[in-house]
Formats: C-alpha cells, structure tokens, sequence
C-alpha cells in the first residue's frame, strides 16, 4: 500500500510536466488543426538549452526558462513561416504531419551534432532532494515542476481568455473566415500560436532534463505519450490536456508501483482505448471548433 | 562496454536482416571461399582495415574505437612496426548502419585489400561484419559486439577482445557476495531490469546464482527501454527494504534508478549496475558525485589497471587527446586489447597473416591490457569482468583479489543527496 500511495504522488506531480508539455500541443492544434510531431523535439530542445545555460554559465534550470521560451518561441515562430505556411489550407492537416516530423529529425541531427548522442543530465544541487511528508516522498523538483506547470498554465489561461491576442485565437478557432472579416490576422495568429506552442515546450524542457537523463533520440517515446494525452483530453483542449496527463500520468504510475512497468507503457493506451470507445473526441473534445 | 541506445538498433534492425541475407547471397553465389592474404613482404606496411560508427547513434563509441586503433597503431610504429612492417590503418565509416558496414567490409577486403581487419563497434554492425570477414578467411577481432547473437553464429575466425560475453559480465558480483562470510552476506535481493540483451540478461544470471546459495529475492520486474520514470519501480523495491539491489542497466536507466533512490531516500547495503555505472566520466555527472559511493558495477579496464600495457596505454592516450585516467572510455582500451593480439601473434609467431591469427588465439591465453583472454571455438571469451566499485570519486577494482586495489566498502554508505 505505501509503495502504491508512494506512485500516486509521484503520478500527480508528474502530470503537471506531461500536462506543460501537451497544453502546447493541443494549442497548436486548436488554432490551426496541426498534429505537430516536432512538440517531443523541441521539449528536448528546451531540455539541451537549460542545460547549456547551466554547465556553462550556471543559470538555474527554472532561472533559464525566460530564455528557453523566448528561444523556443522564435524557433516555433521560424518552423511555422517556413514550414507550416507555405502548405495549402484544404490538405494542411494532412501534409503537416509529414512535415512537424521532419521538423523533428531535422531538430534530432542538430542536437546531434551540437551535444554529440551521449546521455546528458542537469544536475544541481537540489535536483535529488526530497521531502518526507507521513513517510512519503515529495521530490522537490516534481512539486516545482507541478507548480511551475500551474504557473504557466494560468498564464495561457489569462492569455486566450482576458487578452486581445487570445480572443483573436479562439475567434480564428471558432471561424476563422469570419475572423479574417473581422481584421483578424489569422497566419500571424497562426504563427504566435505555434510559437507559444514551442514556448510551453522549453519550459517543460527545462523540468524534464531535471527530472530526466536525455539524449537527442529522446524525443520519440515521449511524442507518443504526449499524443496520447491530448488526444486523450480532446484534441484542442487545454483543459482536457492537463486532465488526460493527470490520468494517464496516475494511471502509469500505479501500475507499475503494484503490477509491473511493462504493464505501465501499456496502460495508457489501454485507457486511451476505453475513453474513445465512450467519448471518441476524448473527454473534453467537442464536434464544434472551438473548444480551446 | 555497452551497446547502447537500443532503440535505434531495433529500429535499424530491419536493415541488418536485409544485410545479412544480402551477404548470405553473394556467399552462395560466390563459390568457394577465398584464403586470406598471407603475411606480405618484409618492409611493406602491414594495412589493417576496419569499418567504425563516426556518424550515427554509435558515433561516440565508435570514435573511441577509432582512437584506440589509432593510438595502438601510433604505438607500433614508433616501435618500428610488426615484424618490419609499419602499420598502416584504414578505417572507414559506417555511419552505425548494418547495411554500409558490410559494403565497408567488402571493400576494405576486395577493393583495398588490406591484410587484416579489426571489428566495429556493436553487436548489430559486427554480426553482418563477421559473416563478411568469414567468407574471406580473415580473422575478426571485435573490441566490441559481444551479444548471444554473434557467438550463435559460430564462427572460428571470430574474435571477441573483452574478458567474457557481455551477458556473462556481472557474475563477478555474484562470485564476490558468495565469497562474503555467512554474516555479511545479504539475505534479501531486489532485481530491476532494463527488457535490453545486454541488461536483463547479466541480472538474471546474478539471480540464479543468488537464489541457488539462499538469497530471498522480495522483488523483481523487467522494464521496457521506454520507461522515463523508474521512480515507481523503485518506490516498489524501496518498499520491500532489499539487502542488495541487482541492477540490470544499460546507461539512461541506471542514472534513473540512482536518482530515484536518492530521492526516495533508500539506500541498500550494496547496489549493483551492469553498465552506466562503470563509466569514469560520465556516471559521476549524471547521478551526482556524492551519490556515486559504494555503488558496484563491472568492468574490464579501469584507470590504474595494471594489467600488461595498460599503463603505457593510459600515458599515450592521455599524451594524445588529453583528459586523465578517469576520462578515458573503455572502448578505447578494447580496442588498443584488439591491437595488442596482433602484436602479441606475430612476437610469438614472427608470422601476421590471418590464418596464423585464427590458429594462434584457438589456443593458450594471450596477454593484453583487460587481462589474460582466451576463446571457445565461437569467439566467446572464457575469462571473467573485474568488479569495481565507486570510493571517493573514483571507480577501483575490489575482486577478484588478482586484481584488486581496495578493500570493497561494505555495506553502501548512505546517499549523498
């Protein structure tokens, strides 16, 4: 019981990266109906940057995210213009598929080459600390990471809910014909949105090369489990997404706390099956656009 | 040591069966099999061909390979070469692709014809390398890819230049907790074990012998390569309060299972890695210096080795590319061990061919800076891995006494933090 109570905590605490990292999946596929492959690549991305700024000018993992993102954003920003844009509009969803995953090799070979293929960790100096709460473990990164994660999350919240920029969004969501009447630029929108979208993955880079050792092929394992997270929550969702890593996070984690790891990588596709199976749009996908 | 990153290699395994059968096809239809070249002219240069991962997902390994020949061929020639002949190397690269290394081999022997060849880097690139060398008589001497698959094979002219079979590599530590007196041994075992070849497999010999001498095992679970996160899993051993953790590891998972044992603060009374844990540079990095104590893993050289050459080894190789003892990667040492055969074969010879090579290393033990090695018929080697163990930021050998330089620190202390 206290090895399963142990993993439920561990689970909750580790939502709140997976839940970082896919809010900005989900936002990219809102806004412009993108399935972006490259979100794994470019949390790595984000993870290789805070590692950089730490070994060789000591800025703190948390301390480096400002940077990371406005990085991030820019490269997400580049990928969009050069990349996403040019495609024509009626096979876009298609066709962006093949190109974000070449936009993930493409990150893969540059990693690659700049930080070799060798395993790397950011170590500092509370990077294993823990907290004993009732016996319990609280790793003191994991609850960082969870607030962190709220953090931005209520910032993307406050953006596409109280600001200009982000009643353009949902607009372009909703209808962006009727958007684009309205004055709204909907590549520009467009192209934020897919910067922000990288944004949220260098934040959660800088978490994940704290929590994780990494490598440039890391991106791999972890682009399947953020697709199953926000096709779990409802493709579009954010909401959903922060949901559909609380569950799938948990969910893991109790199965190989109590059962066995090979059953746990099993486990959330096996509670992804059942959810479509009730709600094929996930939990909080809906069939109108719109549901940012 | 390790063949690492084991997603890419089943990924690319498709490419190595298309390999295989290619080389299996051109064998057939090739007739019978050619004889290697025999030892050349006094005074003409001794060229040693081989195919090693400079690009791709073996490329950091594979260039320590590549610097290893190097400097053994570097060594030689300022010796004034092997029976009179400079040694020249041809190394070209595969790029870590099964399909290129047996178009590398093909010419290297065909189109080069060089006199000898020395092995790649991993198990996936040496199997369809070794068939290659095989069909034209060449002996292959491997520094690396020492997996069940390659010794299956069965081939005579192959050569694995490490004490023993990869999966073999962790009894060291089984021999060592059953030397223990009945009182300090311990009575409880947890295993962890990465679903890899070169992981499960080297635990799961520990278990059987651990259970066979009474050892309880409270836990045991094989994970998938995927795996992220072993806080769960190790949560689970935490729990059980092992005497002794196996790890089962390759490089990721076993800075995870440190750091998660750090931070569920359990720290057993010895912990076991097969591999990760045996790296001088980069263990230290990835799971924190202080965490680094007492943790036990397996090696077949190590800084301060003083096995024969090994000194002369670490002097040039530190002269060369700089760094210390610490920093230098042990596939570099295998391969300069792979060097040294050579070189040993034509003292005791005065020949260097490859048919020479072949019968020669069939037969005796042959000294070389990971110790004494001798064969099977198979290529297996018959010796055994050196334990070593973490003490105050180094890793020094502990058993077998032949070897040793410290008395083993038992039990573990507590993490650092």
């Amino acid at each position: 019981m206290h090895a399963l109570i142990q993993g439920i905590i561990l689970g909750i605490l580790t939502a709140g990266v997976y839940a970082l990292m896919a809010s900005g999946q989900t936002l990219i596929f809102g806004i412009m109906k993108v399935v972006n492959l490259a979100q794994g690549a470019m949390v790595i991305l984000g993870a290789y940057l805070a590692f950089q700024l730490f070994t060789s000018f000591g800025i703190d993992p948390f301390l480096a995210i400002p940077i990371t993102t406005v990085a991030l954003f820019v490269v997400g920003v580049l990928v969009q213009l050069l990349f996403l844009r040019p495609l024509r509009s009626d096979d876009r969803s298609e066709l962006s598929l093949l190109v974000t995953f070449a936009v993930a090799l493409l990150l893969e070979g540059i990693m690659s080459v700049i930080w070799s293929t060798s395993d790397r960790s950011i170590n500092t100096h509370y990077a294993n600390s823990s907290w004993t709460v009732f016996g319990y473990q609280i790793t003191l990164v994991r609850l960082w990471a969870f607030l962190l994660s709220l953090f931005a999350l209520g910032l993307l919240y406050l953006l596409l809910n109280r600001t200009r920029f982000g009643r353009a969004i949902r607009a372009s969501v909703q209808n962006p014909e009727s958007a684009t009447l309205l004055g709204v630029q909907s590549e520009r929108v467009s192209a934020i949105g897919f910067g922000l979208g990288a944004a949220t993955a260098a934040a959660a880079g800088s978490v994940y090369g704290l929590l994780y050792p990494f490598n440039s092929g890391s991106h791999y394992d972890l682009i399947s489990r953020l697709l199953s997270i926000v096709i779990l929550g409802g493709l579009g969702s954010v909401g959903g997404a922060v949901i559909g890593a609380l569950v799938i996070s948990v969910s893991s984690a109790i199965v190989a706390s109590a059962i066995s790891p090979i059953w746990s990588e099993m486990t959330f596709f096996i509670v992804l099956l059942l959810v479509l199976l009730v709600r094929p749009r996930g939990l909080f996908g809906t069939a109108a656009r719109g549901a940012i | 040591m390790t063949d690492h990153n084991r997603l890419w290699q089943i990924r690319a395994g498709a490419t190595a069966v298309a390999a295989i059968a290619l080389v299996a096809g051109c064998a057939s239809k090739g007739g019978g099999s050619a004889t290697g070249p025999s030892g050349g002219a006094p005074g003409k240069a001794l060229v040693i061909g081989a195919s090693v991962s400079l690009t791709g997902d073996f490329s950091d390994s594979g260039k320590a390979v590549q610097r290893g020949y190097q400097l053994w061929a570097d060594t030689m020639n300022a010796k004034g070469g092997i029976l009179g002949r400079k040694v020249q190397l041809k190394i070209v690269n595969d790029a870590s692709s099964p399909s290129q290394v047996v178009t590398n081999y093909q010419n290297l022997i065909n189109k080069d014809h060089v006199d000898l060849t020395f092995g790649p880097f991993s198990t996936l690139l040496t199997i369809p390398a070794s068939q290659v060398a095989k069909r034209y008589g060449y002996a292959f001497l491997a520094p690396a890819g020492g997996g069940p698959k390659v010794f299956a094979q069965k081939l005579n002219n192959f050569f694995f230049v490490q004490p023993a079979p990869t999966t073999q590599s962790g009894d060291v530590f089984a021999a060592y907790i059953l030397s223990l007196p009945a009182d300090q041994r311990p009575k409880t075992a947890a295993y962890a074990e990465l679903d890899d070849p070169f992981a499960a497999p080297i635990a799961e010999n520990i278990r059987q012998k651990f259970e066979a001498a009474g050892i309880k095992t409270v836990y045991k679970q094989v994970y998938p390569s995927e795996t992220a996160d072993l806080s769960p899993v190790m949560g689970a051993i935490a729990a059980k309060h092992p005497d002794v953790i196996v790890g089962g590891t390759q490089n990721q998972d076993a800075y995870g299972q440190i750091k998660s044992l750090v931070q569920l603060k359990f720290s057993p009374k010895f912990m076991f890695q097969s591999n990760g844990a045996n790296s001088p540079l980069e263990y230290p990095d990835k799971v924190g210096r202080a965490n680094t104590e007492g943790v036990i893993s397996a090696a077949d050289w190590f800084p301060g080795s003083t096995a024969a050459g090994s000194a002369d080894f670490t002097a040039v190789y530190i002269k060369k590319y700089g760094g210390t003892a610490q920093s230098v990667d042990d596939s570099s040492a295998e391969a300069y061990a792979t060097g040294q055969l050579i070189e040993a074969v034509a003292a005791k010879t005065h020949k260097i061919d490859n048919a020479t090579i072949i019968s020669s290393l069939h037969s005796g033990s042959w000294p070389t800076l990971l110790g004494n090695l001798s064969w099977s018929s198979d290529g297996a080697p018959n010796g055994e891995f050196n334990l070593v163990q973490w003490q105050k930021g180094k890793l020094v050998p502990i058993y077998p006494a032949s070897v040793s330089q410290a008395t083993p620190e038992a039990p573990k202390p507590n993490w650092g933090g």
